[in-house]
């Protein structure tokens, strides 16, 4: 098989030197007898071996005995650390979180790297698009973590993310220019429908008085003037004044129109009949309006709901329930050039007579993707997709950074509930040997995937 | 209430329990409490940590300074970040503790203490202790009738900061009672359009304080006292009464900057910009020491930045104290040296003067403050006397009152999210509360 | 059969090439023709937009002030250009912490990377072309600990530092960056260096060459690129780091990924410095991005399932 190599060839070979094969290696290994005596290979190794016993086979047992040890590494518990971490309901999240992040963010970038890749193959200017989306690798997860921070900001006016979304909602649906102005409560105003009305109906000539508060003066627009009572309109008419019933600095009288009081200009207000709008007019600059046109009799004065729709603040990104699917976002912001770079590297080696032949059988576009490309492709998608299990598996980095302190605890993962619980604040260290022994079990299934593959391949 | 508007001079003002206690408990010609001494600690170098960084640091190095002239001895400072237990626990894990440690919380105390990573006060610094702290304040630094620290720099909780612009445009006066805060100073600001509240709800710990005060009026120092020790559980009826009462504010969307998830986003001192800089509220709730973001963010305190006490719920206004305290945690030549001289009435007397300080000491004079607002503050404490109370949050376990994304912290967060459920809040609080 | 495709897919400098030479008859070719090579390229300019835009936003903040930054986003500056300002730059490098951060991010991030380059290579080179027994076996260990998370260390390596009295210092960061570091670095020049001819390495024995000579003149010379790949991914591995930082070094030894982190707990008033700090902390993994692209390229994909 062409393409079991590539992988390989991908994560082994620097470059430049031809690619012999590893078969080569091992052939010099075994007519090593001009080489040098054994005892040479212990210098050069010794270094490397030093480092590994103390920092990886080391670590191991020690951890799997420190976590059989209570937090002050004074008195042996056995397996108490590790029920403990199954049942602490602070661990069940992270681990919960965990199941979650190794579900979802490696299919979606893998996918996200798959698509680019496709996209790219026939592109001129694809390094360059190649270049920008592999830049994330290059930049810590602080940074990004930071950015990311920025982006999903609540306020649209500091977050891109609400920001975009709520330039779009603001255009299908623009909001009031009053949206928190509301009646007192023992205002003679009853809500109906979103807006309000008054709760007495009104009589064609009679003037009326709609009181609102909650409106600070500087919203108020330029062209507002102080309230003014309407004049009674004729026997087709009903008019009234809708107004800031609040006089700054306290003092007025309520429900009465005071002589600081601003008129609110721009508010549609609706006559209502037996359940239908039968007349529509709008606030002046003093508050007043005029509804013509009406039968003789009474009406419901209505303050339409539109008057009051709040502006759309956009989604809680970094809220407990949004918080894992936004750092996920921020993830695939970083890994998908990884995802990306590899596959196409992969695609680049696909034997085109193999494509060819299935198009000369009259394989669809689609078939030929899914029957030929895809399983050709198979190996560099696991590889990408393990590679991608494992980073997430340890992601910490961007979870610690990104959910802010009142979400923490819903965006834990493993690896960051076991640096908490053992240095950050925890002091338990022997719960977190148990956190870390269980995330180096996580990975072992990887471990094997990766000798078995390294063996073959050397076989 | 005019009386009061605490109105502080240009500086950054901060408080004085000490003047309480110079007046209550001072006994006449309390001394050194042993400072130290005769210059015989020449060559000792001692490590000292805590989380001040900034001016904070600057002064307590003053103080350190004349220790060392003092002694003869060396002292270095290092800073612990925000997070004490998270440089404490690798240093200890590693076994390389500093000499003397500032812990934010008394929890810290009892825990460090029950890990046998504190070295008990002795000598010259009990003895400082027992002199110059009454015993209030000297139970808080022991675990098991063993004295381990001292409280050595407060903070007073019980304020609340507004805009006197604000008020008057809404035409409101300071609150007396937790009913006139919402039912008359909040409604009618937010009938002029006015947010009354800006909350800190990312930073847990303005929530915890939040709760104390409720609790602490509402249901007295008793229970208090029966609550930090766990006797009562968090399910009492008092806890989910003072929750209920919470949610008159923090159920209405419209008393809030940005509203409920607004308030639970921003952080301290975010929420103070937010009233002083961006006008986009009337009062934000947090300590005396607000006043020096307050400043940062353009008002001058004293004017157009005031404070009132925090309204009576039950029957009287809560005091709730919060403060650090400083441990030793090796048995090195000089430690307990450097804690008596800390204890001592005059090092704090000489920090009182730099500014940005409380103490707890008797020794300390009201006079060592400059300005009126800390003497202002120092006549509250005075006249809740004995109920006064030290922050619950940072009383029980850390991991209960004082961690991020955890316990008190992350459960508050969510009753400001959604403060639907008062029982509810005080059941997952209780479990908790076990846990730790 | 398959050892010139696989040339082709391995050598990672064909990777970000646009692939000019492949047959007309591609899935994407067909795509193209059906959608419109317009189509095409204005997608993909809306996702390179798209994933420029987060780094602009912070790069554009870190140039505003605090009170701007607070009052509007960072898209204002495209009406009122007037509001950048170097000045949250200027304060922070007279900040001594956040310079002295920087630099030891440096004193952290150099000697790990020609460490770890160093003891990698001779390992690699004994793993390639010295004879030993149970030398397979043992590559095979290194093989298996490629994927050892390192929050295994954390606890166990504190206690030794602790007792070697080098807990929070430099070097103590260095040298854990260097041990977990190693299998990758060993894995990567192993093959590398098994893929140079054998002739080559027969004929310098031949000619009586000592094995540290030929390790010096044959193999470093002709491993070139790959030790680039190696020292640079490597670089970056250790300049970004923060995990090992926040374990292992202490307030005077921090770097500059720790020194921001600390601020992360007040991030709305703390945008400030917080935003140029970071951006400053990204400043020298770009340059090397961009500058060594290619090498650090093949370091990632060679650093697949680690």
């Amino acid at each position: 098989m062409a393409i079991t190599g590539g992988p390989e060839g991908v994560s082994g070979s620097g470059g430049a030197p031809p690619d012999t094969g590893t078969g080569e290696a091992t052939a010099a290994a075994k007519s090593g007898r001009l080489g040098p005596p054994s005892w040479l290979a212990l210098v050069f190794l010794l270094p490397a071996l030093l480092f590994l016993g103390a920092y990886m086979l080391y670590p191991i047992l020690f951890s799997i005995y420190r976590s059989l040890w209570d937090a002050a590494g004074t008195q042996f518990i056995g397996f108490s650390n590790y029920t403990e971490m199954f049942t602490n309901a602070s661990t069940f999240v992270a681990l919960r979180n965990n199941v979650i992040w190794v579900v979802v963010a490696p299919i979606v970038v893998t996918i996200a790297g798959l698509i680019f890749a496709v996209l790219t193959e026939r592109v001129r200017w694809s390094t360059a698009f190649k270049i920008i989306v592999f830049m994330p690798m290059a930049i810590s997860f602080l940074a990004s973590g930071v950015i990311f921070r920025l982006v999903y900001e609540q306020d649209p006016e500091s977050g891109l993310a609400n920001a975009v979304i709520t330039t779009v909602q603001d255009t299908v649906s623009p909001s009031a220019a009053f949206p928190d102005a509301r009646p007192r409560p023992e205002a003679p105003l009853a809500e109906a429908g979103g807006g309000y009305e008054l709760a007495d109906e009104a009589a064609t000539d009679e003037a009326v008085l709609v009181p609102l508060v909650g409106v600070q003066s500087d919203e108020l627009p330029e062209e507002a003037e102080p309230a003014a009572a309407a004049e009674p309109g004729g026997g087709d008419t009903l008019t009234g004044t809708v107004w800031v019933d609040f006089t700054r600095g306290g003092g007025g009288e309520e429900g009465a129109i005071d002589a600081s009081e601003s008129g609110l200009p721009g508010m549609e207000v609706q006559a209502v009949s037996g359940g239908q709008v039968v007349g529509t007019a709008l606030t002046g600059p003093d508050g007043t309006f005029e509804l013509t046109g009406l039968e003789e009799g009474t009406y419901t004065v209505r303050l339409a709901a539109d008057n009051f729709t709040e502006p759309y603040n956009g989604l809680t990104w970094l809220g407990p329930t949004l918080i894992t699917p936004s750092i996920i976002g921020a993830y695939l912001w970083v890994w998908a050039g990884f995802a990306m770079v590899l596959i196409a590297a992969g695609l680049a080696a696909i034997p085109r007579e193999a494509l060819e032949a299935a198009r000369v059988d009259g394989a669809t576009e689609w078939q030929v993707f899914r029957r030929v490309t895809v399983p050709l492709l198979s190996p560099v998608l696991m590889v990408v997709f393990v590679t991608l299990m494992i980073y997430v598996l340890k992601i910490f980095d961007l979870v610690f950074i990104i959910a802010p302190g009142s979400v923490q605890r819903d965006a834990n993962v493993l690896a960051l509930e076991m640096w908490r619980v053992s240095f950050g604040g925890g002091n338990d260290q022997g719960l977190g040997s148990a956190l870390a022994v269980f995330l180096l079990a996580l990975v072992v299934p990887a471990m094997v995937f990766q000798i078995r593959r390294f063996r073959r391949e050397n076989a | 209430m005019p009386e009061h508007t605490w109105r502080a001079r240009g500086t950054v003002a901060v408080a004085a329990v000490g003047a309480l206690l110079a007046a209550t408990a001072c006994s006449p010609g309390s001394g050194p409490g042993g400072g130290g001494g005769d210059g015989d600690l020449s060559g000792v170098e001692l490590k000292v940590a805590a989380k001040w960084t900034g001016v904070e640091q600057e002064n307590f190095e003053e103080v350190l300074a004349a220790f060392e002239q003092e002694t003869g001895a060396s002292v270095a400072y290092e800073s612990t970040g925000e997070d004490t237990g998270a440089y404490l626990g690798p240093k200890l894990e590693a076994n390389e503790p500093p000499d003397v440690a500032i812990l934010p919380q008394p929890g810290l105390v009892q825990e460090y203490a029950d890990q046998d990573a504190l070295v008990p006060l002795e000598g010259d610094a009990a003895a400082a202790l027992e002199e110059n702290y009454t015993d209030y304040w000297k139970e808080l630094g022991s675990v098991d009738g063993e004295a381990y620290g001292i409280l050595l720099k407060a903070a007073h909780k019980s304020i609340i900061w507004y805009r006197p612009d604000a008020f008057d445009e809404a035409g409101v006066e300071e609150p007396e009672t937790w009913d006139d805060l919402t039912g008359e100073t909040a409604a009618t600001l937010s009938d002029a359009g006015i947010t009354p509240f800006s909350m800190c709800g990312a930073s847990g710990w303005t929530l915890t304080d939040w709760f104390e005060n409720v609790y602490l009026s509402e249901a007295g120092p008793e229970k208090y006292d029966q609550l930090v020790a766990h006797e009562i559980p968090w399910t009492d009826d008092s806890v989910v009464q003072s929750l209920e009462v919470l949610a008159e504010v923090w159920g209405e969307e419209d008393l809030m900057a940005g509203g409920n998830d607004g308030a639970v986003q921003t952080d301290f001192p975010t929420c103070v910009t937010d009233v002083y800089g961006q006008d986009d509220a009337a009062m934000v709730f947090e300590a005396d020491f607000v006043a020096a973001s307050a400043e940062e963010a353009g008002a001058t305190v004293g004017e157009d930045a005031l404070a009132f006490p925090f309204p009576a719920v039950g029957e009287a206004q809560p005091v709730v104290v919060g403060g650090d305290i400083a441990v030793g945690m090796t048995e090195n030549e000089g430690v307990q040296e450097l804690l008596a001289f800390l204890a001592s009435p005059e090092a704090q007397t000489t920090w009182a003067g730099l500014g940005g300080y409380l103490s707890a000491n008797s020794g300390v004079s009201a006079d060592a403050y400059a300005d009126e607002f800390t003497q202002q503050l120092a006549q509250t404490i005075l006249d809740a006397g004995d109920d006064v109370r030290y922050d619950l949050s940072d009383q029980v376990p850390s991991q209960f009152g004082a961690t991020e994304g955890k316990g008190m912290w992350s459960i508050l967060q969510d009753f400001l999210r959604d403060p639907a459920d008062p029982e509810a809040t005080a059941e997952d609080l209780e479990a908790a509360a076990s846990e730790s | 059969m398959s050892t010139r495709e696989d040339t082709a897919a391995v050598d990672p400098a064909a990777a970000p090439d646009p692939g000019q030479g492949a047959p007309q008859s591609s899935l994407a070719s067909r795509i193209v023709s059906r959608l419109g090579s317009g189509l095409l390229q204005a997608v993909l300019v809306l996702i390179a937009v798209f994933w420029l835009m987060p780094t602009l936003g912070l790069f554009i903040s870190s140039l505003r002030s605090p009170q701007d930054n607070s009052a509007s986003g960072w898209w204002a500056v495209l009406t009122e250009p007037s509001q950048l300002t170097l000045e949250n730059y200027a304060s922070l490098l007279d900040n001594e912490g956040f310079v002295a951060s920087f630099f030891n991010t440096v004193l952290i991030t150099v000697p790990s990377t020609v460490l770890i380059v160093v003891i990698a290579a001779l390992a690699a080179y004994a793993f390639a072309w010295l004879e030993f027994p149970g030398r397979d076996w043992l590559f095979l260990g290194v093989v298996g600990l490629l994927v050892v998370p390192l929050q295994v260390a954390l606890v166990p390596i504190a206690q030794i530092y602790g007792g070697l009295g080098i807990y929070g210092s430099i070097l103590g960061v260095v040298l854990f960056h260097v041990g977990y570091g190693l299998p990758f670095a060993i894995f990567l020049l192993r093959n590398f260096f098994a893929a140079i001819p054998r002739d080559l390495l027969e004929a310098a024995r031949m000619d009586g060459g000592r094995e540290f000579t030929i390790f010096r003149r044959v193999i470093l010379p002709l491993g070139g690129p790959a030790i680039a790949s190696l020292a640079i991914f490597q670089f970056l591995w250790v300049w970004n780091d923060l995990l090992v930082a926040l374990v292992f070094a202490d307030a005077q030894n921090q770097p500059m990924t720790k020194a921001l982190q600390s601020e992360m707990r007040q991030f709305g008033a703390n945008i400030d410095v917080i935003s140029s700090g970071a951006f400053l902390s990204m400043v020298v993994p770009l340059l090397v991005f961009f500058a060594f692209q290619r090498y650090f390229v093949q370091g990632v994909m060679a650093g697949a399932v680690k």
